[in-house]
């Protein structure tokens, strides 16, 4: 049991990856975000980070579908479909959020594998094209007449469960919304700890080697739609994970609407992998913590209205040209020991300094 | 059994609303045949088309239809710098580069739109309204004939650059074979410029025609853009007459659901029917099998 263990982290890179200055540097993110509420107990940041890390979900599953070579331009599909059905079972039947969430998040991943079904065979523009068009099927989907009467069209829904509530602790009162804070930065780090694994094994090869050529990986023996269709469902997996836990949180006061397919959300984990950095486990947590903290709401107070989405995109113009491989590229700079990327060369290259030195 | 005089206007309205498609269609094939790259941020171009056209209406009065002449030669410029400063960075980098800047270009001219025109509401009323003539027995409003008529000469005056002027003539050789003309002494970057303003130009052509029919604010140009794209590959990739039988079966298809299902279902049958085409036939109705 216990030589088993010790094998998967060998094999998985775990080592790696905690080990000299990433772990000095994963233990101090740790630390700054356990402590984060004791320094501050201003709502207003705690529920600004809190939805950076669901975002921060949902931008890795676009990641690990881009770390296949497939793109979607429709993953609100997803994050929506696992919040709707997250909010009619909790309402329904008086479940517990976690449970809903979990259900809603397979929900999603079995849209994920009939949607993939189709699509594992087309190539990426019209995947793209495709999952586009599902994301405005599902928003009318929920608009018209027979189940719109479940989800009340453009009304939205609203539910009582929350994902945690406030408790008291040695006789602190610890309102609800640290709470929840802590929860899902919980879930987020396992999400993005099980994304590790899942690059550094078998699995994670075989989507790396799609990616770069895909006739080569054919050749290899790698049966390329069933793997294909294994990233797209845990994608849609952890889409819907992050779309269910949304619902479930203050800050979106408990609440869907048809809104939620809209295609600013399709886009958006798109931008912050691209501005972070694809193929990399901290580009989304870079990407997301840049462009949404920083754009979407630090300059609400400088820029009042619409420039400050002309800087992001503007900001989206300059990372294309400028830092082709997203802002992780800068700190990379300072911390060379990458933490994530997991190129096939790369590998190959470790692999032949292996080889050189038991030479 | 469905009356055909009942279905009449239907397909009409089907037409008239695929014109749009069939330009904007028109326009990204043709930067997609000259640069490889698509342009995602194409209905952008058209949403600032109908702004144009909305300014030029209401400030100087003259009939909307003449107002998109001076939108079409604007965007022709506006395309020209969008693609010396964006596309022009990336080119040949990968698929995916493409995407994004498209994605920061969106963001970046719905946004100066908004700031400009404000976010609310806007309508270009045409001084036609509710003209409507008869042909062959079936009523016809004049907006309808007109758009179709613009459609045309748009798509004619297209055909005459590209096959009677020597321009035209470096155009589709660039998009035949980039390296090739190259060797002839065709600036291809020159000829990425020109193509890209003619794509916006067209798709200025669609704005106008767009704020005519419809109502517009900054954000519309996703869904058009989206719906263009759907006609490319419908049509097949790079293939003029395959826009622009596309983009008609692809209005067709709208209007006949909208009739059918009712509104809600107006954009989703057509992503419908896009899907289910693309299962069948993975490469698009007129393109080419890629081995």
């Amino acid at each position: 049991m216990f030589e088993n263990i010790k094998s998967l982290i060998e094999e998985t890179g775990l080592r790696e990856t905690f080990s000299g200055n990433n772990l000095n540097l994963i233990i101090l993110c740790l630390f700054g975000l356990c402590i984060l509420p004791v320094i501050t107990r201003d709502m207003h940041i705690i529920g600004l980070i809190t939805a950076a890390m669901i975002f921060i979900i949902y931008a890795s599953s676009w990641n690990l579908l881009a770390y296949s070579g497939q793109g979607s331009l429709g993953h609100a599909t997803f994050w929506g479909a696992a919040g709707y059905v997250s909010i009619l079972l909790a309402e329904a039947y008086d479940l517990s959020p976690w449970v809903t969430i979990l259900i809603g998040a397979l929900f999603s991943a079995f849209l994920g594998f009939l949607i993939g079904l189709t699509c594992v065979r087309l190539r990426e523009w019209f995947l793209a094209m495709v999952t586009f068009g599902f994301a405005i099927i599902a928003e009318t989907l929920v608009k018209i007449e027979p189940i719109s009467d479940i989800t009340r069209g453009d009304f939205g829904l609203w539910t009582s469960h929350k994902i945690a509530s406030s408790i008291s602790l040695f006789g602190f009162k610890i309102p609800a919304y640290i709470t929840q804070y802590y929860v899902i930065t919980i879930v987020t780090i396992i999400v993005l700890l099980v994304i590790r694994i899942i690059w550094k094994s078998k699995l994670g090869i075989a989507f790396a080697a799609i990616r770069e050529n895909e006739l080569e990986a054919r050749t290899m023996g790698i049966n390329v739609p069933k793997y294909k269709l294994i990233a797209f469902v845990i994608s849609t997996f952890l889409a819907g994970l992050a779309g269910g836990l949304r619902v479930h949180y203050w800050r979106s006061g408990y609440y869907i609407c048809p809104e939620t397919f809209h295609v600013h959300y399709s886009f958006l984990p798109i931008i912050f992998c691209v501005s972070g950095g694809l193929n990399t486990v901290e580009g989304p947590i870079l990407g997301t913590l840049v462009v949404y903290l920083i754009f979407e709401e630090g300059l609400r107070f400088i820029f009042a209205g619409y420039e400050r989405f002309v800087a992001v995109g503007l900001l989206m113009i300059l990372i294309v040209i400028f830092l082709p491989k997203g802002l992780v590229s800068i700190l990379r700079k300072y911390i060379p020991s990458g933490t994530g990327v997991t190129s096939v060369k790369e590998n190959e290259r470790k692999e032949g300094e292996k080889r050189a030195k038991e030479k | 059994m469905i009356e055909v005089g009942s279905l009449l206007p239907v397909i009409f309205w089907g037409i008239y609303t695929g014109c749009v498609y069939i330009l904007l269609a028109t326009g990204l094939n043709l930067i997609f045949g000259v640069m490889k790259v698509v342009n995602f941020a194409h209905g952008e171009v058209m949403m600032i088309g109908c702004y144009i056209c909305y300014w030029i209406w209401v400030l100087s009065g003259v009939n909307p239809y003449l107002a998109i002449i001076p939108a079409m030669i604007t965007m022709f410029f506006i395309g020209i710098l969008i693609e010396r400063a964006t596309f022009r960075a990336i080119l040949g980098v990968g698929k995916l580069s493409e995407i994004f800047i498209s994605l920061g270009i969106i963001y970046v001219l719905q946004n100066v739109a908004a700031l400009l025109w404000t976010s609310e509401i806007k309508k270009i009323i045409s001084p036609y309204e509710k003209i409507i003539d008869s042909f062959f027995g079936a009523s016809l409003p004049r907006d309808y004939t007109i758009t179709i008529l613009v459609m045309i000469a748009a798509l004619t005056m297209l055909y005459l650059l590209l096959w009677k002027t020597r321009i035209g003539m470096a155009i589709r050789a660039t998009s035949q074979n980039r390296d090739a003309a190259m060797l002839m002494g065709v600036d291809v970057e020159k000829i990425d410029m020109i193509s890209f303003g003619l794509g916006s130009a067209l798709a200025a052509v669609a704005g106008g025609l767009f704020a005519l029919q419809r109502m517009f604010d900054p954000y519309i140009g996703a869904v058009p853009a989206i719906k263009a794209f759907a006609v490319i590959i419908l049509g097949g990739l790079g293939s003029i007459p395959g826009a622009i039988v596309g983009g008609l079966l692809y209005g067709l298809a709208e209007a006949l659901g909208e009739h059918f299902f009712g509104n809600p279902w107006r954009d989703a049958t057509g992503f419908a029917i896009l899907i289910i085409g693309l299962i069948l036939r993975p490469e698009g109705l007129f393109g080419e099998k890629e081995a």
